[in-house]
């Protein structure tokens, strides 16, 4: 009897932890993206990411929306306009539909995933605007492991880690499906940290993320991301070192939260 | 030696001038001070050989001037988002034809997710009713 009850705890603490108890069903987070040039780190666009819900005849889903925006002294030099979205389950972020519309600085692409969790696959749609201003497309049938996520995803699920019982150098792996292709992200609990952000002062947890068979972030513990000590694991702060510098994301404003 | 370190001066005030102008006026500040300098030691270099001092002058004023506009812009000038407008209705779009594209998906495993904890939470009850 014992064991069937621990058993069973078992599954369903591990169950609670797959469960959605960070995100608010209309969430908005503004940030401040920063670009390092020469030493001095220049705002270059605003990254928004917000929550809301979406009903269809079936169910009621929760869309996850990122967009990112060129501020305006830099529209006419290169002008981004980015808009990633995630069609998800309220309850346990389980992606059913992904769709990434990107324009910067006049370079075009589309990509969008339809997920079928019963047989692991997801239907790839591909589109891009040739140099003559043609769009041509790309349909492609992908095999995916069991808890793999789309990227948008991945970065609200990793506002779900049980960070709260991890000890320093806790890590966590994630599987994460970009450009048709799977990567193993790792994230590192690097401790606790009060750092002073645009929402005030915060305890935050710290993180180091890295992309196992990918080269887009340099280092291995240059890629850091905070997340507050909080029910609702904010990211609040985030810095990032890729191919051509380094740059920073700042929390501008937080609304609609769930705790 | 002293033409050299004028011609410099000027060309470093220039870029300053260019880069205020530009997005980057933060990155105006290197070359202008560095234009600044090198103007000192053209006019320290012009006074001691008594020679013409104009086009330290005018380095000078280049520099004040790229100096002037990068500081306006980095004291009142604010981040501000350019025109959404295409992006909003991208948004609008797209949310309308995923709810188009969801309605058409077998949404099954949503619902055995759900179905799956309601099981689980009545086991519970069930267990702990026992126990007690």
């Amino acid at each position: 009897m014992r064991y069937l009850l621990l058993m069973l705890s078992v599954t369903f603490c591990s169950l609670s932890f797959s469960q959605n108890t960070a995100v608010s069903m209309n969430e908005t987070l503004k940030f401040t993206a920063a670009y390092n040039m020469s030493g001095i780190m220049t705002d270059l666009a605003e990254v928004t990411m917000e929550t809301s819900p979406v009903k269809t005849s079936k169910a009621t889903l929760l869309r996850l929306k990122c967009t990112a925006t060129t501020y305006s002294k830099w529209d006419n030099f290169f002008k981004i306009r980015d808009l990633y979205e995630s069609y998800v389950s309220p309850k346990s972020l389980t992606p059913f539909l992904y769709k990434r519309d990107i324009n910067e600085g006049g370079y075009y692409k589309f990509m969008q995933y339809t997920f079928s969790h019963k047989t692991n696959t997801v239907k790839s749609l591909k589109k891009k605007r040739r140099g003559n201003g043609t769009i041509w497309e790309e349909n492609k049938n992908i095999t995916i492991g069991s808890s793999t996520n789309d990227i948008v995803t991945t970065i609200y699920k990793m506002r779900n880690l049980n960070l709260a019982q991890a000890t320093k150098g806790k890590k966590f792996s994630l599987t994460v499906i970009f450009d048709n292709e799977e990567y193993k992200i790792s994230v590192v609990y690097l401790g606790t940290e009060t750092i002073s952000t645009g929402i005030g002062s915060k305890s935050c947890y710290k993180l180091g993320i890295s992309v196992n068979n990918s080269s887009v972030l340099k280092g291995s513990n240059d890629n850091l991301l905070w997340l507050t000590a909080d029910a609702n694991k904010i990211p609040v702060y985030a810095k990032f070192k890729i191919a051509v510098g380094n740059g920073e994301l700042k929390i501008k404003s937080a609304s609609g939260l769930k705790n | 030696m002293r033409k050299l370190i004028i011609i410099l001066s000027i060309i470093s005030a220039v870029l300053a001038v260019i880069l205020s102008v530009l997005p980057v006026s933060n990155l105006a500040f290197i070359p202008a001070i560095l234009a600044f300098i090198l103007g000192l030691v053209g006019f320290y270099l012009s006074n001691k050989q008594e020679k013409p001092k104009h086009t330290v002058k005018l380095a000078f004023l280049l520099t004040i001037i790229a100096l002037s506009i990068s500081t306006y812009k980095s004291i009142f000038s604010t981040s501000e988002v350019g025109n959404t407008e295409q992006l909003e209705q991208t948004e609008q779009k797209s949310e309308e034809e995923a709810i188009e594209e969801l309605e058409g998906l077998d949404l099954e495993e949503l619902d055995l997710e759900e179905l799956d904890l309601e099981e689980i939470d009545v086991e519970e009850l069930e267990i702990e009713g026992i126990d007690i």
